[in-house]
């Protein structure tokens, strides 16, 4: 008895000695960074440490959140029109095309926190010390980018540029010249000029989509002066005319015209009309992209690892599942404005390839039919006229935009690449520099013709600058610029269709109050919310 | 375990027992103040010889010579008489309506409850609800106030949510601790309500304090029935059969109804929910052996449970064995305890969905596609019509016939307890116990269904899932107590360590794309799925957390003065490998006071006045492991060959001064007792302190990290709970007593350091960012909030809203729900003001009775029902309507306003029963034998149209088995219901049921 005493004394005693270890390791998570370059036939180039800063690209740029909602919906290109019970989601929507938004808009706070989380995936990269030059080059260049998000939507906002560092908020100003002195950086350069030397920059000069070389860099500068007026009131026109032109003078990028073609994914295979091939234009936007040659930079999309573009989702009605053989049934939210539909002239080769109208076929090229159409016909038609935006647009009202083509048999992530500078868009921002720079709009003329001959429309004999923002619209639609060109062509404010709100203050977005509220104060809110 | 009831039970080992040698015959009366007793006890003491008086209270038995004979009777004290040779002894009994001798399990040891100093609440057999009780916290539904065990709807699938006394922490486990026989963390599956002899509940702080912070929630302490020594071998048999039927679903438009609204004829006429349901069946038969010799004994008992749920398709069958053993060595000095429980259980979940789409989907499409008014290919889809390329509308009876969701769990509990009494005063204690749990989940959509079969899909058709899981998980512990007296002090102290170790492990896969046209069930040939041959189509997912450990050292001290002043004291030094290692230990102290002041004021006619005030700090951990650490997600190259890199995105951010949420809690009580009425008051105050919850930080400084695991934030309940009961009528033949409780609590959220928060999302289709909860710093939680509807709707058919701030501007947007213009309101608040619970007990002769209504008042449910489907939208043509008494034809757009917010105040006649007990002749085999009839949820009184007027107490919480590969972030989330969230019924709401239950109990 005595001894069942003592050992149980001993084992409790043992117990309470030897148990009280409570370190526990996380065995299903990874807790320490780690970076493995290409292992095989692969190459390296696309694995390693810039894996995962340009990763941070996909969230929000080529979907119905962040970015693209914040940049889009806002301007005469597209709304989200709450189809009866659908899409009204609190209103946020209509709020977004009416300017009637607020700084719980959680849109606008997704863009926030994209770019913040791009930055600071960058700035672990770059606190690291395992990039090359070349590399930290492409991260400085790619936060940059971020900032310039940033810059461009909020204005005032915090610069960090280290790991867990924190920066007061900084006036637009300052953050325009942090991210002019960082692609300056990058480029190895003081300052654009006519005749400036890059061949002192850690970047390169070979094509590669997925990565920043010298003309995106440039590209990116280009489009920053040719807005340095609305950042910071002074105009840098001069200096966005010299990097757009270096890059059409030196770089191997060509405007994707005849010749330039790709199959068409779209192509149904009993569908003796869907055409075999896309060629010009089109083609820069399909789903195999992925070597156009007329783009400088763009975000990688797949529809196996590298998720995040859904336009066949966003935009199509369900029934256009049918069409295309789509894994899953579409959510038919957005709709391009008929205002912004007819600004293309018929025979114009970007109409076409832009928007999805008419009456619409099922995989086998009969009538697609909606059982639960609003009128008596079946058969799924769309209009380009929108009826109204709330509460009642009819579900097949309004072109869909196309551009970004869907695939047959497509998934919801799609596998087209989103092009964030491209040799197009850079005769388009040198066209409007020369023209702002000299203040003679028919200066822009041999660049926009540029564009319309691709397009297959007759070029312009004259020009200004109502024209001019109509054409950049035509050509850059569907690639989260016409908010920014708006602004800067001083149309952000004025009324259209169902819009009618002109709150100047609107042309900056208000700092997310979620992140005013955890800031304990060093954010404060944009003038006007 | 309460001694009145061991004495009933010796009283059946009496009537088992057969002639030992007599020496004296001994007769007599036993009576109460009232006259005599029949049936009550008479038990020569030491031995298993005895008698029950009869109809007269007369009794006569033969005792040896220096026999003792103990009196007793249920709800009376017992009385010892040496026989001393008297030949006549006429007794009477005093009634003990508190029990004030009942001894109650209060974690790591035994007190006697006048001794108790917190607020405990003890429940027996004989006081559970009736009828099919398919989970054992429903057999103190109503029954305890403070707790809640709301299964909104009633799914024999799903698992209620508890709670005790409201909200008890905001980022951990709501859930209250649960000791099955002295091992804490088993889960209440596991048990048969039909092998539970006693359940307590520890509701406040000092009393759940010992148990550390798995008693933060409150403790629910299961007795199970156990075999009496020196008994012989005793059988009884439980057997119920239930019958489920619809009490209540939301009312939608037939098909004459629908067409008036223009919609749109597919020309047949379907009851959807008709079909989609069934009358419910459930059986449950309960077989125990128990007996017993000198110095052992044991119990064990099979069960098996079969029932039908009223959705078709689904149930579940359940089997499961339970042994209990006690051996008694070394002069009684030894006592070893083992517990073993084994149960399997396989359910048909079926899919809830089938009922929501049931009730939007058109009541004009036929079932079958034979039937559709247009050429239709009814074999691509398995014979069943379809609404194609209709958004978010599939066939209900598709969904319910032809997919599969099943789940089979077995749970294995064992347990060995050893308790060594060295001397009188001392005892040592060692617990070792272990639980594993396995479940396998499988679904299967065939390539004929449109839901999720993608049926439609010219290439890619048919799903698998499959899901497994297992959880171990481990407690060791020892203490020690010692009893010591010295004149008018009685004191016991307890020390101990307790250790828990929990592992748990997952694998999850998904593949698809099956050979259409085939009747066949690939789920189990998976290796022909097309998905294994494309890039990026099979999902699979695993993940393990092993070694998830709690340690807590523990010490407490009873003592008892003059028998009447009571106090105590414990301290538990806890540890948890949850946080970082700074943070791991928590000290959590308590005390308690209590005094029977009746000992010195002896009022008149008064049995019991007693006070007793408690303080107690418990504490709760994270819901997951390692949240305080940064980490990772990886990125793999595009071509799946060039590398790959961490990153941040869908990582998490580091939180190294994560710590332990802390729960004070401070509980005043009164009971009071006279010779027919009872009553207890609590009035409790709650603090809750540095919840754990997933909080906004600045981007910008947290690395691009948004959101992080963070302490923030006070929330303070109070709350008052009073029961009493009554003995209305107390005489031979008739017994009529009628108890009632009442509970009500108040949250308040104190501090909320990341500001006020709109949460509750509608969700898809259309009312996305529509969220109607606030949460506002230094106000209740569960407000409903939105905008006013005026009663009026504008050309277009959407419902004006009103300027409730009268400034002239309409200010509605659910973006600007929080500003100072905005024209919100609190609609309602989703927690209840006060809850009742009204027992009628009845016994008359052979006949026992039980009626028990339970009331709730004061809070109000966001009918979500109604704000997706009531609107007639126009473009919604194809859908079907909801059309309750509130309906208004002229609305025609969806815009979430107080007009979706209703009262849902109910009184329910929760449970009603009949018993009849038949006399056996003392020769026949079956010694007992008693039938009964009862019925659960029998009718509900309220005005709310929507399916289950039951409160809602949180929002959701999808539970560990229905993750899938997301954001570790997201995943606890989900995982995690959200108290903040009270008031919103949700459209996948279950049908509630009506279920009556015929049982048989017998007695071998």
């Amino acid at each position: 008895m005595k001894r069942i005493l003592k050992l149980t004394l001993a084992s409790v005693a043992l117990i309470a000695y030897s148990c009280t270890d409570l370190d526990d390791e996380l065995e299903d998570t990874i807790t320490e960074e780690f970076s493995i370059e290409g292992v095989s036939v692969g190459g390296g180039e696309d694995g390693g440490p810039l894996l995962a800063p340009f990763g941070r690209l996909r969230s929000g740029s080529a979907g119905n959140t962040g970015f693209f909602a914040s940049q889009s919906v806002p301007s005469d290109e597209m709304a989200v029109g709450q189809k009866g019970g659908d899409w009204f989601d609190g209103g946020i929507w209509i709020q977004l095309h009416r300017h009637t938004w607020d700084a719980a808009h959680e849109r606008i706070g997704e863009a926030w926190n994209d770019a913040y989380g791009g930055i600071g995936e960058c700035n672990i990269a770059l606190s690291g010390g395992n990039l090359n030059a070349n590399q930290t080059a492409q991260v400085r260049a790619l936060r940059a980018y971020f900032y310039w998000r940033l810059l461009d939507l909020f204005g005032r906002v915090k610069i960090v540029t280290e790991p867990g560092g924190d920066a007061p908020q900084s006036e637009r100003t300052a953050v325009f010249d942090f991210v002019e002195s960082e692609l300056l950086a990058s480029l190895g350069i003081p300052a654009v000029t006519a005749g400036m030397d890059l061949s002192g920059s850690n970047l390169g000069t070979e094509v590669n989509n997925y990565r920043i070389n010298q003309y995106a860099a440039l590209g990116l500068l280009a489009k920053l002066y040719l807005n340095a007026e609305v950042y910071t009131g002074t105009p840098r026109y001069q200096e966005a005319d010299w990097a757009a032109s270096y890059i059409i003078d030196n770089s191997p990028y060509i405007l994707c015209a005849e010749g330039c073609t790709t199959p068409n994914s779209s192509k149904r295979p009993e569908v003796d009309s869907d055409p075999e091939t896309l060629e010009g234009y089109p083609a820069i936007f399909a789903p195999t992209n992925e070597n156009n040659p007329e783009i400088i930079w763009s975000i990688e999309y797949n529809n196996t690892n590298l998720g995040g573009m859904n336009f066949s989702q966003m935009t199509l009605h369900g029934p256009s599942q049918l069409t295309y053989g789509l894994d899953e049934a579409p959510w038919n939210g957005f709709q391009v404005l008929e205002e912004f539909y007819n600004s293309y002239e018929n025979g114009d080769l970007r109409k076409e390839a832009n928007f999805l109208v008419g009456p619409q076929t099922d995989f086998s090229g009969n009538a697609l039919i909606d059982f639960a159409s609003d009128d008596d016909d079946l058969q799924v038609v769309y209009t380009p006229e929108i009826n109204e935006l709330e509460p009642n647009s009819i579900r097949q009202s309004g072109a869909r935009m196309k551009k970004f083509s869907f695939e047959v048999l497509g998934r919801s992530n799609m596998n087209n690449d989103y092009p964030i500078i491209r040799l197009g868009d850079v005769h388009l921002i040198r066209g409007e520099a020369r023209a702002r720079a000299a203040g003679d709009w028919s200066l822009s003329l041999p660049d926009v013709n540029a564009i319309r001959s691709r397009a297959g429309v007759a070029p312009l004999t004259s020009i200004d600058a109502a024209e001019f923002l109509a054409e950049r619209g035509r050509e850059m639609f569907q690639e989260s610029s016409r908010r920014t060109d708006q602004i800067r062509f001083g149309t952000f404010d004025d009324v259209w269709w169902e819009k009618t709100n002109t709150d100047a203050y609107r042309s900056l977005m208000p700092i997310p109050i979620a992140q005013i509220n955890a800031s304990d104060g060093t954010l404060t809110q944009n003038p006007g919310y | 375990m309460k001694i009145t009831l061991l004495k009933s039970l010796a009283v059946l080992g009496v009537f088992l027992s057969f002639g030992l040698a007599q020496a004296q015959e001994v007769s007599g009366t036993v009576s109460d103040a009232s006259g005599p007793l029949p049936g009550a006890s008479v038990v020569e003491k030491g031995t298993t010889n005895g008698t029950q008086t009869d109809f007269d209270g007369n009794f006569s038995l033969s005792v040896g010579d220096d026999a003792v004979l103990i009196f007793s009777y249920i709800g009376y004290k017992n009385q010892e008489i040496p026989v001393g040779g008297q030949t006549t002894i006429d007794v009477t009994l005093v009634e003990d309506t508190q029990a004030l001798d009942e001894v109650i399990v209060v974690g790591y040891g035994n007190q006697a409850k006048k001794e108790i100093t917190s607020s405990v609440v003890s429940v027996s057999t004989e006081d559970f609800n009736q009828g099919v009780v398919q989970e054992p916290t429903q057999l103190l539904q109503g029954k305890v106030a403070g707790l809640s065990v709301v299964n909104r709807g009633g799914n024999p699938n799903a698992e209620p949510v508890i709670r005790l006394r409201g909200i008890s922490t905001v980022g951990g486990n709501q859930q209250p601790l649960v000791v099955i026989d002295g091992i804490l963390g088993g889960s209440l599956a596991s048990v048969d309500p039909a092998d539970i002899e006693n359940i307590t509940v520890l509701k406040d702080g000092s009393a759940a304090a010992i148990y550390g912070s798995r008693g933060s929630a409150g403790v629910i302490v299961v007795t199970t029935k156990r075999g009496k020594g020196n008994q012989p071998l005793q059988l009884s048999y439980n057997g119920q059969v239930g019958v489920s039927t619809i009490a209540n679903q939301i009312d939608i438009m037939n098909r004459e109804e629908f067409l008036a609204t223009g919609g749109n004829d597919l020309g047949s006429d379907t009851d959807w929910r008709d079909q989609v349901t069934q009358t419910g069946f459930a059986q449950v038969h309960n077989i125990a052996a128990s007996g017993g010799g000198d110095g052992f004994n044991f119990r064990i008992a099979g069960n098996l449970r079969d029932t039908d749920n009223i959705l078709i398709n689904t149930g579940f069958q359940q089997f499961n064995l339970r042994t209990n053993f006690t051996g008694f060595l070394f002069d009684d000095k030894l006592k070893i305890d083992v517990n073993a429980a084994f149960t399997q259980r396989d359910s048909q979940i079926g899919f809830n969905e089938a009922m929501r789409y049931a009730t939007s989907y058109n009541p004009t499409a036929p079932v079958f596609g034979d039937d559709a008014p247009f050429a239709f290919n009814s074999s691509q889809f398995g014979g069943y019509f379809e609404t194609l390329g209709l958004f978010d509308s599939f066939n209900p009876v598709s969904i319910a016939e032809l997919n599969r969701n099943d789940a089979a769990a077995t749970t294995l509990n064992y347990g060995v307890n050893l308790n060594y009494k060295v001397t009188d005063n001392l005892t040592f204690n060692l617990n070792y116990a272990a639980q594993n749990i396995k479940r396998d989940n499988n679904q299967y959509y065939p390539t004929t269904n449109l839901w999720r079969g993608n049926a439609l899909s010219p290439t890619r058709r048919g799903r698998a899932d499959f899901r497994s899981e297992e959880r171990r998980f481990r407690l060791l512990e020892g203490y020690a107590a010692y009893k010591g007296a010295a004149e008018k002090l009685n004191y016991t102290v307890t020390a101990g360590y307790s250790f828990q170790e929990n592992d748990y492990n997952f694998n999850y896969f998904q593949v698809g794309d099956f050979p259409p046209g085939v009747d066949f069930d690939w789920s189990n040939n998976i290796s022909v799925a097309q998905d294994l041959l494309e890039a990026g189509r099979v999902v699979a997912d695993s993940g393990r957390e092993d070694g998830d450990r709690i340690i807590r050292f523990f010490g407490r001290a009873n003592v008892t003065f003059d028998d009447a002043i009571f106090f105590d004291a414990s301290i538990a030094r806890e540890g948890s490998s949850r946080f970082g290692s700074e943070n791991q230990w928590g000290i959590f102290p308590s005390v308690g006071l209590g005094a029977d002041l009746n000992k010195y004021l002896e009022l008149p006619n008064i049995n019991l006045l007693k006070v007793r005030a408690g303080w107690g700090l418990t504490g709760a951990i994270p819901p997951s492991v390692g949240l305080y650490q940064q980490i990772f997600n990886v990125q793999n190259g595009s071509d799946g060959q060039s590398g790959a890199a961490t990153t941040q995105a869908g990582g998490r951010a580091a939180n190294p001064d994560l710590k332990w949420e802390e729960k004070s809690e401070f509980n005043f009580g009164v009971e009071f007792a006279m010779d027919r009425f009872g009553a207890t008051v609590d009035y409790f105050v709650r603090d809750i302190n540095d919840f754990i919850t997933l909080a906004n930080i600045d981007a910008a400084e947290n690395n691009g990290f948004s959101q992080r695991w963070q302490n923030s934030g006070r929330l303070g309940v109070t709350g008052i709970e009073l029961s009493a009961n009554y003995d209305v009528v107390r005489n031979d033949k008739l017994k009529y007593n009628t108890g009632l409780i009442f509970t009500h609590n108040k949250n308040i959220l104190e501090e909320n350091p990341q500001g006020d928060q709109v949460l509750g999302n509608l969700g898809a289709p259309g009312q996305n960012n529509t969220n109607v909860v606030r949460v506002k710093e230094g106000e209740e939680i569960g407000q409903i909030w939105g905008p006013v509807f005026s009663g009026d709707v504008d050309a277009n058919g959407t419902p004006i809203l009103v300027d409730i701030n009268g400034d002239g501007n309409l200010v509605t947007g659910q973006g600007s729900a929080l500003d100072d213009d905005a024209d919100f309101r609190v609609l309602g608040s989703g927690i209840p003001d006060f809850e009742l619970g009204w027992t009628n007990q009845i016994t008359y002769g052979n006949w026992d009775a039980n009626v028990f209504f339970r009331a709730v008042v004061g809070h109000s449910l966001v009918n979500s029902f109604r704000a997706f489907y009531e609107p007639i939208i126009g473009s919604q043509a194809s859908y079907n309507f909801v059309n309750t008494s509130l309906a208004r034809s002229d609305i025609r757009t969806a815009q979430f306003s107080d007009y979706y917010v209703e009262k849902a105040d109910f009184l329910r006649l929760d449970n009603m029963s009949v018993g009849y007990t038949f006399n056996m002749k003392e020769d026949s085999y079956i010694k007992g034998l008693r039938l009964s009839l009862a019925g659960q949820n029998l009718f509900t009184i309220t005005g709310y149209t929507g399916v289950d007027p039951e409160p809602s107490l949180q929002d959701g919480g999808l539970g560990l088995s229905n993750l899938e590969g997301s954001t570790p972030n997201q995943n606890i989330q989900q995982v995690q219901a959200n108290p903040l969230i009270a008031g919103i019924e949700r459209r996948e709401a279950y049908f509630t049921s009506t279920t009556i239950t015929l049982g048989v109990n017998v007695n071998f």
